[in-house]
């Protein structure tokens, strides 16, 4: 398995030697940032399309935002703090299923309770990270924060993949099942779907994307490119296929310039930043071309 | 085919409520329910608003906790049960056609991967006989609600069912509209599909219905919709003070 890695890696620097792409990738850092990249933006791209028709994407913020708390609970308990993944996942899995739990329980709009619970968890965040200052160099909490392209290592690609591949396989088999279950409980009923347990594997599948991609994108903004992209295909594609075949590819486009153009000039900006604001571009770029061409706007009756 | 529509006409359950119970936040929705719904008849569900109509079949489509016992009895194996929502709303802006939506109940391939040729001929078909095909490519959100209606009425009849529950299916349906319906529901009571329809026409109700049933809270009336429809039995379905029915007036009964 890491034989295929290096073969791609040294494939690339060679390429990159020649001239026939970007002078940054000559680095092996940069490599492992652009794979980083090229896996994790088209799954953030697809999860995203669901993540907007289910109206989710202020719980994709507070899981994001989870990550924070989860990864200062991880440095706290003695975990590494370049990847303290047993506690990122076992905090932001906690904090996504007993959110989708309390949901319908306690009365309250989803808002609330996602407000709720997010204000608690920075809270605690907050609170254990000032109680962690004077041990550790606080700096790293930018990382977690923006992401820290730059310091990927294999072990991350390859958890990257893992989950990728997870959440690609569960999206493609689930995906008209996730999608009516958001429309009508009962014709979801009908047709033996079981919303309830859908409900749960959505929950989850946002939450180890998030854990996923921290490092590449931030948990601040790691939220931003579930909803972003697709946010952006929805104000211009007229069927599902566009919608899901442009959000993908506004992801890939997001992530993959906003590694690299900031590498290629030599902008200390973190990849997150980056990234997003490049996502976001794409999604001015869509808004103004539905305002000026109508069609886009599509299906007047 | 014909092997399979006899199937069918063969396969329509008789479903029976027994003692049914709802219960929601301390309000008492549904209370003893007691009810057959023959196989392969038409039996409408009338009643006032807040009667509990739709409570009672989102008990028999195991939505809501209730007590007591709701049975399919299936004279062979398990058939299909079709449901026709009452109109759902989407966004306009949300990008899924028609066909899309058809593909999404009826496929477990993604709908935004391509479809079988045949697989789109047969939504077509389905489209066709509620005279939507022509608009197989418009988006959900943009369609008028009774347009809507006609979608869900077809994604209803796909595939075959061997029972059907159409709620308030004719509310948001236009004079054609309710043509088409009544002709789908003639169509499918010649196959034998056992009906649960829930009408505010009553008109419509007498025409179509084998049995009638009124509900608010519980069963107040019951029978072939000749009998069953009189006029004190339906303004005492539809008053707020269920008291003798010769001191309510035609008022009170749409009040």
């Amino acid at each position: 398995m890491d034989n295929v890695f290096s073969v791609i890696k040294l494939t690339i620097q060679h390429w990159a030697e020649l001239g026939w792409l970007p002078s940054s990738l000559a680095y092996g850092f940069a490599i492992n940032a652009l794979l980083a990249g090229i896996i994790i933006g088209p799954v953030l791209g697809l999860l995203g399309t669901l993540v907007v028709v289910k109206r989710h994407a202020f719980f994709s913020e507070a899981v994001g935002h989870s990550a924070l708390t989860g990864v200062a609970i991880g440095i706290l308990v003695g975990e590494p703090y370049t990847g303290p993944y047993g506690s990122l996942f076992g905090f932001c899995l906690l904090f996504g299923i007993s959110l989708n739990y309390l949901r319908n329980r306690t009365g309250l709009a989803a808002d609330t309770l996602i407000g709720v619970f997010l204000s608690m968890s920075l809270a605690l965040g907050a609170s254990v990270l000032l109680i962690l200052a004077g041990k550790v160099n606080i700096h790293i909490m930018e990382n977690v924060l923006f992401g820290s392209i730059l310091t990927v290592s294999a072990e991350d690609i390859w958890l990257l993949a893992g989950i990728a591949v997870i959440v690609v396989v569960v999206c493609v088999v689930g995906y008209n099942r996730f999608i009516i279950s958001s429309f009508n409980a009962e014709l979801a009923a009908a047709r033996r779907i079981n919303t309830k347990l859908l409900d749960y594997v959505f929950v989850m599948l946002i939450t180890i994307v998030t854990v996923a991609s921290v490092k590449v994108i931030g948990a601040i903004l790691v939220g931003a490119l579930l909803v972003i992209p697709a946010a952006a295909a929805r104000t211009v594609a007229a069927s599902m296929r566009s919608f899901v075949l442009l959000s993908v590819v506004f992801a890939l486009i997001a992530t993959v310039a906003g590694i690299l153009i900031p590498m290629q000039v030599d902008l200390p900006v973190p990849s997150g930043a980056a990234i997003i604001i490049c996502a976001g571009s794409l999604f001015l770029a869509c808004v103004s071309a539905r305002t000026i061409l109508p069609h886009l706007r599509g299906g007047n009756a | 085919m014909t092997n399979r529509t006899l199937l069918t006409e063969a396969n329509a359950p008789t479903i029976v409520f027994d003692n049914v119970q709802l219960t929601l936040g301390g309000t008492t929705i549904l209370k003893q329910i007691n009810l057959r719904l023959d196989a392969g008849k038409t039996h409408a569900l009338i009643g006032p608003n807040g009667g509990g109509k739709s409570s009672l079949i989102r008990a028999l489509l195991g939505q809501v906790p209730h007590t007591g016992h709701i049975h399919f009895q299936w004279p062979q194996q398990e058939g299909r049960l079709g449901y026709v929502p009452q109109a759902l709303e989407f966004d306009r802006s949300l990008p899924m056609t028609v066909m899309d939506f058809m593909v999404s109940l009826q496929s477990t391939k993604p709908a935004f991967f391509r479809q079988k040729h045949a697989f789109y001929q047969t939504i077509l078909n389905a489209l066709e006989r509620v005279g939507m095909s022509d608009k197989a490519q418009r988006r959900m959100g943009a369609l008028s609600g009774g347009e809507r209606q006609r979608v869900m009425m077809a994604q209803g009849l796909m595939p075959e069912p061997s029972v059907l529950i159409l709620d308030e299916p004719m509310a948001a349906l236009d004079d054609t509209g309710a043509q088409v319906f009544e002709a789908l529901l003639q169509s499918l009571k010649d196959k034998g599909t056992t009906l649960l329809w829930i009408e505010h026409d009553l008109s419509a109700v007498k025409r179509l219905a084998d049995t009638v049933t009124g509900l608010r809270q519980t069963i107040r009336l019951h029978g072939a919709p000749d009998k069953a429809l009189s006029t004190d039995a339906l303004l005492s379905l539809f008053s707020h003070t269920p008291q003798p029915p010769h001191s309510i007036t035609l008022e009170a009964a749409h009040g």
